[in-house]
């Protein structure tokens, strides 16, 4: 029973730490904290669910034309929207991708319903037994997906030109631009970065479970859990709060009531804002 | 200057008297729609004083809202009667406000607002467990006025109305006293304020506790007036993100902003549900972006510019 729940803890907070990582880079970062962000992970779940009916593609190869469409919906929203207002204030940031997200939210009840979407696999009901522990197929695959994403998003941040620009750009800003970056093309790739991210989640939870445009709300308030006690714009911190955030759920839901999920991670990020406002990972990876 | 501050007092009285007998020419529907407003107004002056004059965004404000109204709920339940319930519902309000404004207030920028995210998040899903005490996620009745709905209806719109006229006109003398100097250089800067020897703690915990006041009293008018709230209703975000957009319309810092974006909002919002039945949340979206775009220091704010470069080209007439 202990070892099952510590299983699907883990596999639960894997996919977890994909989503944070993507809005922790765009607020850690790009300075914006992107309400729109649930919306751009159902959003991904729905155009995987469209390549499924109508192609019969599997989410975890249609997760790369989510990830290619919303990432270049963040960077239309980025550069339109968001950068002429980036001085303006949080208000300002807010606001306007909280109307993004109505603005999608209104297009997927238009599209798609409210109703409560599935993609059925054909592997969907295999499993496999280590041990005393059940390890459902899809969910393992979906576990083992997004830790090779978050170490390829690692990657890129390290060894690529445009990588290190960011890293770069976040570190300094000033800085960079005097030795001749073009910051705002940095931000922007860091913002489209994080919504792909946002994009490549909601496939790969599409393929394990239902979705529908009920999830925006509560999404954004797990990523911000997430970002929160990762620290802000840190790859690995994010990924470890993602974790952190599927114990505490699984346990808090087993010991507690299920009802108390959303009150339990809620208590945890305030009181690591208030007691380590840099997150549980110490000081800021990037910057 | 002093003749033209006589006119503007003589021009609000007049408002004033005009919105206390406008019921009277208008359906009962209009009524209940400029309640509304005068309670969206109310909210947004709460707002107002936090991040429009000391620069903190509580974007979780609602909860204040909430607690009113739930405190009123039980309250009534247990046979208290109305009057008795409002200050206690403002008082229970207070008192989250300063023990959890205490520790929160210290964070600045994006993590309070956040941070009264989750609080606010974290109270919806305590009231939503407590089904004992609050009636869970199902919501809870109070007790209606046995009398004709229209003059219950009027009695809301006054009622509302004078909490509107008492909140704007207390904010406009905390503004102008000494303690609202001191939240405005709060928002000027922090670091400067403090060594200026200025208690920002003391200030911004007061200042929190004000918002609370208004936007709990608002929040008990609304369950009685209403008879029925539910959590998610009372706790919603999207009080808070109207709030915001009023506030951002009709200028944010500025004592009579949030009433004129209450009404263009408002008004907005009736005839985009009426209109747009199936896209009403893309048209707000739509709206915010628009606003933000053209008018991003609101409606009082472009006013002000106008005016002032009008006088600037006035002046250099003279000095030509």
């Amino acid at each position: 029973m202990g070892l099952q729940m510590l299983m699907n803890a883990t596999l639960l907070g894997g996919l977890y730490a994909l989503m944070g990582i993507g809005f922790s880079l765009q607020w850690g970062i790009s300075g914006i904290i992107n309400l729109s962000y649930g919306a751009m992970v159902v959003l991904g779940s729905y155009i995987s669910l469209e390549f499924f009916n109508f192609f019969h593609i599997d989410p975890f190869i249609s997760m790369i034309m989510s990830g290619a469409i919303l990432f270049v919906i963040g960077a239309i929203i980025y550069r339109g929207l968001l950068q002429p207002f980036l001085k303006g204030g949080i208000v300002f940031t807010l606001i306007l991708t909280f109307a993004v997200r109505l603005i999608v939210e209104n297009i997927i009840l238009k599209v798609w319903s409210a109703d409560y979407r599935t993609i059925r696999l054909a592997y969907a009901g295999s499993n496999f037994q280590l041990g005393d522990v059940y390890i459902p197929l899809t969910k393992f695959l979906t576990f083992i997906t997004a830790g090779i994403l978050i170490y390829l998003t690692y990657l890129f941040m390290m060894n690529t030109k445009i990588g290190k620009g960011i890293q770069a750009v976040a570190l300094d800003k000033e800085g960079a631009q005097a030795v001749g970056m073009d910051v705002e093309k940095m931000y922007m790739i860091n913002f489209a970065l994080g919504t792909a991210l946002a994009g490549l989640t909601g496939s790969l939870w599409a393929s394990i479970y239902s979705f529908s445009p009920h999830l925006l709300g509560p999404l954004v308030g797990k990523v911000f859990i997430i970002a929160i006690l990762g620290g802000l714009g840190n790859i690995w911190g994010a990924a470890a709060g993602g974790l952190l955030l599927g114990f505490a759920e699984t346990a808090g839901a087993s010991f507690l009531g299920s009802q108390w999920q959303e009150a339990i991670g809620m208590v945890i990020m305030v009181s690591v804002l208030l007691w380590r406002p840099y997150g549980l990972m110490g000081k800021k990876f990037f910057g | 200057m002093s003749n033209n501050k006589k006119v503007n007092i003589f021009l609000l009285i007049i408002a004033v008297v005009l919105f206390i007998f406008l019921p009277r020419f208008l359906s009962g529907y209009m009524v209940r729609v400029i309640t509304t407003i005068f309670m969206y107004a109310v909210i947004a002056q709460g707002m107002n004083i936090m991040s429009g004059y000391m620069g903190y965004l509580p974007f979780g404000n609602a909860m204040f809202f909430g607690i009113g109204a739930y405190v009123t709920a039980i309250g009534m339940s247990k046979g208290l009667p109305f009057l008795v319930v409002v200050p206690l519902a403002a008082i229970t309000a207070i008192l989250f406000s300063i023990l959890l404004g205490l520790p929160v207030l210290r964070l600045r920028g994006h993590y309070f607002a956040i941070a009264t995210i989750g609080m606010s998040a974290a109270i919806l899903s305590v009231v939503k467990n407590a089904t004992e005490i609050t009636g869970g996620a199902m919501g809870t009745t109070l007790p209606i006025i046995d009398k004709d709905p229209s003059i219950v209806y009027n009695y809301f719109y006054l009622a509302m109305f004078g909490l509107m006229v008492i909140t704007t006109l207390s904010l406009y003398f905390i503004i102008k006293s000494r303690f609202g100097f001191g939240i405005r250089s709060i928002k000027a800067n922090e670091e400067a304020a403090i060594s200026m020897g200025i208690n920002t703690t003391y200030h911004k915990v007061v200042a929190w506790a004000i918002s609370a006041l208004f936007t709990s009293i608002a929040g008990a008018l609304y369950a009685y007036w209403m008879s029925f709230i539910a959590p998610d209703e009372v706790f919603d975000v999207m009080i808070a993100v109207n709030t915001v957009v009023i506030m951002l319309i009709g200028g944010a810092g500025s004592i009579l902003g949030p009433i004129i974006g209450a009404f263009i909002i408002e008004l907005f919002a009736e005839v985009a549900w009426s209109a747009f039945l199936e896209y009403h949340l893309a048209a707000l979206g739509i709206i915010i972006i628009i606003i933000v775009f053209f008018v991003p220091k609101g409606v009082s704010g472009t006013i002000a510019d106008f005016i002032k470069r009008k006088k600037i080209r006035a002046r250099k007439r003279v000095s030509i």
